[in-house]
């Protein structure tokens, strides 16, 4: 079989496992399980194997199912297309996919109904291959429906909870609207052109912005910004996420909304072509911004683990869009490291968030407390998670934070555009205000006092570990090691991007894009920061190592612990003590920054307000963040 | 080829790493203690006396709380110092340096947050309350700072950046200094001089703006349960910290005074961190007290970030 088969296969093998278990797997646990794993590991093998053809050589596969070629340069049949970039997204997808599968085998032990978590879970997964991998936007939009619909059921996977089912509901709403958008849009854009097919859409579209078309970008753009979860769509967010599963947060997070980026990309740059317009980009860096800065400060004001993660995955789509929307090679491959970046850090925070609750039964940040001493393994996992989304040098979050920066200001030197320095300010705080939140996370969930009711806490089991501590290997791998990343998958999916030609060629024959006339874009990166994290790693060991030598030198009776405790003080400390118990900390994880809230008390009165929680409200928010794209499209790319 | 890693090591570990960052940060502080005594109208300690204080503290008996996680408690102070010395690394000491290739301006400010998230994880760990507030002021300290001093560093980088272009590189910074005359000569520049002189001490951590470590409420916060080496180890984090800022400043505003001697320079680049420390740091500390946590995030917020923009704005019109 070549490997011109392979993406089609892989979707398919999803679904036919995913059927299978819908058979055979009922009151099976042990069958759904091996089913799922093996028809994931088939998938991850038919993926990764197209990265030597794809990345390596710049082979663009195309594959028309039965066989319907383009006839007279008119595209009928479905047709698959894998590029670099859809190659960047489903090896990320299969990733994350099969982390979460393996931490599931322990993470589910105590639920029930298991067949149908893996039946959804492998289906989500077929159609999740089949969004980036598709060629034809109205196979697209199906597998987006089979992405909603099967994400709102896992979300209330857990149903005998009042809070997963209105999730779930809250999710299947505000997906349905959001596929409402991206079905009207497909529909008008058929009346236009008269093909599905996006190479042959892409020909067509190019430059060609009258009414009907900027009303249907303006749809679609909406529907797939839903789908990534962008202000003022973001709304079903914070309880979708804290209800599911950590397994099924981390898929949410971590590859549902980067299909979301991945259809925004292919809308943007390649189906329309509108990245040089500043129009486009102001909306897409307005959008970024506004979505960055309120999801991290409603993520400060979160007291539940998952929930804080959950505002968290806002506010980072945010930086991924607003370094798209820049529209500049350097914006794009910092978008892109940003988006591989997050699904990383933020699956394995949830994988974390998911332990404390196999731990300790709760994710409430004001029950918990002192859990380091008892999951050291966690808590290792989830400081280095921690740090890569704040930024921290070395690791993962910071060099894609500053490939950001770089771009933000780059544009706003090259444009003369003082705003754009602003948008690059407002990442740098956006990043603190991360750094601050997740602080309060260590300190009320790991370090602090230790809760007497969480005495009987234990390190998760072994399997639960594994997929912790090999996402945190690569959260290190990807900061020290970046230029890899940039010369393997950043720099061959940002050339695929900004290089239609290899695409559209793939699909509709040599030479079809020059005829019809698309205007050829040269890639060059320029990098005009420095950042050499290898050095800076060896002259720390250095330093370190000569520091430590020095300590060692000192004092030799050093570290022994103190009983702090009145019961247990010996004779040389019950001096200070006099038998006093210790104080208790009258400073929950939500209290601690209140000098920031109370500073800013009147913004999260309004901006709390909003996050009603009704979900009339937040389709009403959906629509008129459509009717905004729309006038907004209208005004400034028409109107000209 | 010897020669060469023994050259490097002298570098990192001497000068203008290690050592001379410690001997520095020392003697800045025993100089800021001696200005301030005589402000109030003291005798005041000898210079040496914060060298003093750090070699007792090292022979003393380190105690780790019952609560505490003992690696991460044990390990914050001295990852944190290791940050901080190899942040100077990166800092061309006027034009001198060896590693300053491997990180510019952004980098830097990235840097500098790991010694205050050392200080941080380390006081969370110690599982103390007062050292909970503590670690809490810290983080919202920091966020005050951040925000007007990236738009100190991208007025910077736009100022020296040719027309259309910016430069983030700390040696590009020095040069163009040398050839156009130091940032603070530029009056566009003076406002962030100011807003950058005023971050200083909330960076550093000194009153009016030690929140964080405020004795008198919170037994100095996030240190309250550290002892021995450890605490010895984030004093001089706090005395090299003072070095650093004050010489990032010299570099950022003062850069571009170059005898082409590197001890000279190293001995001009002491004096004006002195003269800075006691301008920013000693003189408000003799006539401020300290701030309640809100309002000090509101001045840097409004007063400071205020400051920084127009700087920003001023060198974005060309000025």
């Amino acid at each position: 079989m070549s490997h011109i088969h392979f993406p089609v296969v892989a979707v398919m093998s999803m679904f036919v496992g995913g059927f299978l278990i819908a058979i055979f797997g009922a009151k099976r646990r042990k069958l759904s399980q091996g089913i799922a794993l093996v028809t994931m590991l088939f998938a991850d093998v038919l993926v990764y194997s197209l990265f030597s053809p794809v990345i390596l050589h710049g082979e663009v596969i195309s594959y028309w199912m039965g066989g319907w070629k383009p006839v007279e340069g008119y595209a009928i049949g479905i047709g698959y297309e894998v590029d670099q970039l859809s190659l960047f997204f489903a090896m990320l997808i299969c990733f994350v996919l099969t982390m979460s599968m393996i931490y599931s085998i322990r993470y589910l032990e105590k639920d029930s109904a298991l067949d149908h978590y893996y039946t959804l879970n492998l289906m989500l997964g077929g159609a999740l291959l089949g969004i980036v991998m598709t060629g034809d936007i109205f196979n697209m939009f199906i597998m987006i429906e089979i992405m909603t619909f099967t994400a709102a059921a896992l979300t209330a996977f857990r149903n005998h909870k009042a809070i997963s089912v209105e999730a779930g509901f809250k999710y299947l709403v505000l997906g349905s609207v959001g596929s409402g958008f991206i079905l009207s849009g497909v529909a008008v854009l058929y009346g236009v052109a008269h093909t599905l097919n996006m190479a042959q859409l892409s020909t067509v579209l190019s430059q060609n912005y009258n009414p009907s078309t900027i009303f249907a970008f303006a749809l679609m753009f909406s529907g797939y910004a839903l789908k990534s979860f962008l202000m003022p769509f973001h709304t079903p967010v914070p309880d979708a996420y804290s209800a599911a599963p950590a397994s099924i947060g981390m898929l949410h997070s971590g590859s549902l909304n980067k299909c979301g980026i991945y259809a925004l990309i292919r809308l943007t740059y390649i189906l329309f072509r509108v990245m040089g317009l500043p129009a486009v980009q102001t909306m897409m860096v307005l959008i970024g911004a506004v979505t960055m800065f309120v999801g991290v400060t409603m993520a400060l004001a979160q007291h539940d683990f998952k929930r804080l993660l959950a505002f968290h995955s806002i506010s980072q789509m945010g930086y991924v869009v607003t370094a798209i929307g820049l529209g500049t090679a350097i914006g794009l491959t910092g978008g892109l490291f940003h988006a591989i970046n997050h699904s990383m850090f933020k699956g394995l925070l949830f994988l974390c968030a998911g332990a404390v609750y196999y731990a300790a039964g709760t994710t409430d940040l004001d029950r918990l407390g002192g859990l380091s001493r008892k999951m050291p393994w966690t808590t290792c996992c989830f400081i280095v998670g921690a740090f890569s989304i704040s930024g921290i040098p070395p690791f993962n979050g910071f060099a894609s934070k500053w490939m950001i920066y770089q771009a933000t200001y780059q544009k706003a030197v090259t444009t003369g555009n003082i705003g754009y320095a602003l948008v690059t300010v407002i990442a740098v705080v956006v990043s603190v205000m991360t750094l601050a939140s997740f602080i309060k996370v260590t300190q009320a969930v790991f370090f602090g006092q230790e809760r007497p009711q969480l005495s009987a806490v234990r390190e998760v089991p072994a399997l639960m570990r594994v997929p912790m501590v090999i996402m945190s290997l690569i959260c290190v791998l990807f900061g020290t090691c970046y230029n890899l990343v940039n010369d393997f998958l950043l720099y061959p999916a940002v050339y695929a991007t900004l290089n239609t030609h290899g695409y559209v060629d793939a699909m509709m024959g040599k030479n079809y894009a020059a005829a019809s006339g698309m205007p050829f874009v040269k890639y060059e990166p320029v990098q005009f920061s420095f950042w050499n994290p290898v050095t800076w790693l060896v002259l720390f060991v250095i330093v370190l190592l000569a520091v430590f030598v020095v300590m060692m030198t000192g004092e030799s009776d050093r570290g022994r612990v103190l009983a702090n405790k009145g019961e247990e003080a010996d004779g040389k400390f019950a001096t200070f003590f006099s038998g006093e118990k210790s104080l208790p900390s009258h400073v929950g994880g939500s209290d601690l920054f209140w000098g920031f809230k109370k500073d800013f008390k009147k913004y999260f009165k309004v901006v709390q307000g909003i996050h009603s929680g009704i979900v009339n409200d937040y389709v009403l928010y959906a629509v008129c963040g459509l009717a905004f794209i729309t006038v907004f499209m209208f005004v400034f790319v028409l109107g000209r | 080829m010897i020669q060469d890693t023994l050259m490097v090591l002298f570098h990192i570990l001497v000068f203008p790493g290690l050592l001379f960052v410690c001997v520095c940060g020392l003697l800045l502080a025993g100089i800021d203690r001696k200005v301030l005594a005589h402000m109030q109208k003291r005798v005041g300690p000898p210079i040496v006396q914060p060298l003093y204080d750090f070699l007792k503290l090292m022979g003393k008996e380190t105690i780790v709380p019952q609560a505490a996680n003992r690696t991460v408690f044990l390990a914050a102070p001295v990852i944190g110092f290791a940050g901080l010395v190899v942040m100077m690394l990166f800092i061309p000491v006027f034009g001198y340096g060896t590693f300053n290739g491997s990180a510019d301006l952004i980098v830097l400010l990235y840097l500098l947050t790991i010694p205050a998230v050392a200080l941080i994880i380390g006081g969370s760990a110690s599982g103390n309350p007062y050292a909970g507030i503590g670690i809490s002021r810290e983080m919202v300290t920091m966020m005050a700072y951040e925000f007007p001093l990236i738009m100190v560093f991208l007025a910077v980088a736009r100022k020296v950046g040719s027309v259309g272009a910016l430069s983030f590189s700390m040696l590009n910074i020095e040069k163009w200094q040398q050839v156009n005359g130091s940032l603070i000569t530029h009056w566009a520049m003076i406002p962030a001089a100011i807003a950058m002189l005023l971050i200083i001490p909330a960076e550093v951590g000194t009153q009016p703006f030690d929140v964080a470590e405020a004795e008198t409420e919170i037994c100095e916060g996030p240190l309250v349960e550290y002892s021995g080496a450890p605490l010895a180890m984030f004093k001089l984090n706090t005395a090299v910290r003072m070095f650093i800022m004050t010489a990032l400043f010299t570099m950022l505003f003062l850069g571009g005074i170059t005898t082409g001697m590197v001890w000279l320079d190293a001995i001009i680049l002491v004096a004006i961190c002195a003269l800075v420390t006691v301008c920013t740091m000693t003189l408000l500390h003799g006539i401020c007290a300290r701030l309640k946590i809100e309002h000090l995030f509101k001045f840097y917020w409004t007063v400071v970030a205020a400051l920084s923009l127009l700087s920003l704005a001023l060198v974005w019109c060309g000025l």
